[in-house]
């Protein structure tokens, strides 16, 4: 494997996600599990560049991006939850209190 | 033998990559999630990352995955409203994707990187001195880079109180003592004399 395969590995996860992003509008849910891909792809390339370039700063990179993605998951769920609680929907149309 | 591997890996996640994002039920998407954590698992394992391999499958998969498909059917979300508006935002998405894939892989096709061999940590020299993917880790990671460690440490206690805090209902049918109350009532308001 060369480092080429891992960027065009990681940049198709990556669009993936950006693409899940734009049209899951009605959904949260679907929002969170296109970041946690995205972060996904930034972890390939982290191990890819590791293995390539025989450094093991990557992987231990590719570590605290994980300890993030747990983070963020949590964090957000736990909104979701409390948002679904008081609206009744997860829709990002709905979430516009804030707005003024 | 292990490029023909990455190649397989690689397409099998791509593929359920792409079902998380299109499929329309949820759980269907949550599990098509821990499919591609186990596939990208094992092509870190190809690229000789065994601890992040199986951190991966225990932190993804075991936690956020299972949190994710816990929230999914804790929360009943009608199926037919999720899909509204997808046809709306779908064709400008994927002219934007196409634009940005096709530009990326224009770019990276045929890129190739060099180890400059006079920094960083060499993966070969902590092999030939003995130390395995998770001792090497685990030694660099306890010193030089203790100070971010600690601090993730911290990031995480945070999250998990906040979550905790968020999601705990003050408002439950408990019948729990408020000790402000509890301080704050007068003579007057308990005992009445007549």
């Amino acid at each position: 494997m060369t480092s080429s395969n891992y960027l065009i590995l990681s940049s198709i996860i990556f669009s993936i996600g950006f693409l899940g992003i734009f049209i899951n509008r009605k959904n949260i849910i679907s929002i969170l599990m296109s970041i946690e891909l995205m972060l996904l792809a930034t972890n390939i390339n982290f191990v890819g560049f590791s293995n390539t370039l025989d450094d093991l700063f990557g992987q231990i990179f590719a570590l605290f991006i994980l300890v993030v993605a747990a983070a963020e998951a949590a964090i957000g769920l736990a909104i979701l939850t409390i948002f679904f609680k008081k609206s009744g929907s997860i829709s990002i149309d709905k979430i516009n209190k804030l707005k003024g | 033998m292990t490029s023909t591997l990455f190649y397989i890996f690689s397409i099998t996640t791509i593929l359920s990559s792409f079902f998380v994002v299109f499929s329309s039920n949820p759980v269907h998407s949550v599990l098509f999630l821990i499919f591609s954590f186990f596939n990208v698992a094992i092509i870190f394992l190809l690229s000789d990352a065994e601890f992040l391999a199986m951190t991966l499958v225990i932190v993804y998969v075991g936690a956020v995955a299972v949190l994710f498909l816990f929230v999914v059917m804790m929360l009943n979300i009608n199926e037919v409203l999720v899909k509204e508006g997808f046809l709306k935002y779908f064709p400008l998405g994927l002219l934007l994707i196409s634009v940005f894939l096709t530009e990326l892989i224009v770019v990276f096709k045929d890129l190739e990187f060099f180890s400059s061999n006079n920094s960083g940590i060499s993966i070969s020299n902590l092999l030939n001195q003995g130390h395995e993917n998770t001792k090497s880790l685990g030694l660099y990671l306890y010193t030089d880079f203790f100070i971010i460690f600690q601090i993730s440490g911290y990031l995480l206690l945070v999250a998990m109180i906040g979550a905790i805090v968020l999601a705990h209902d003050n408002k439950l049918s408990l019948k729990s003592q408020n000790i402000l109350k509890q301080k704050q009532v007068k003579k007057d308001d308990i005992i009445k004399l007549k």
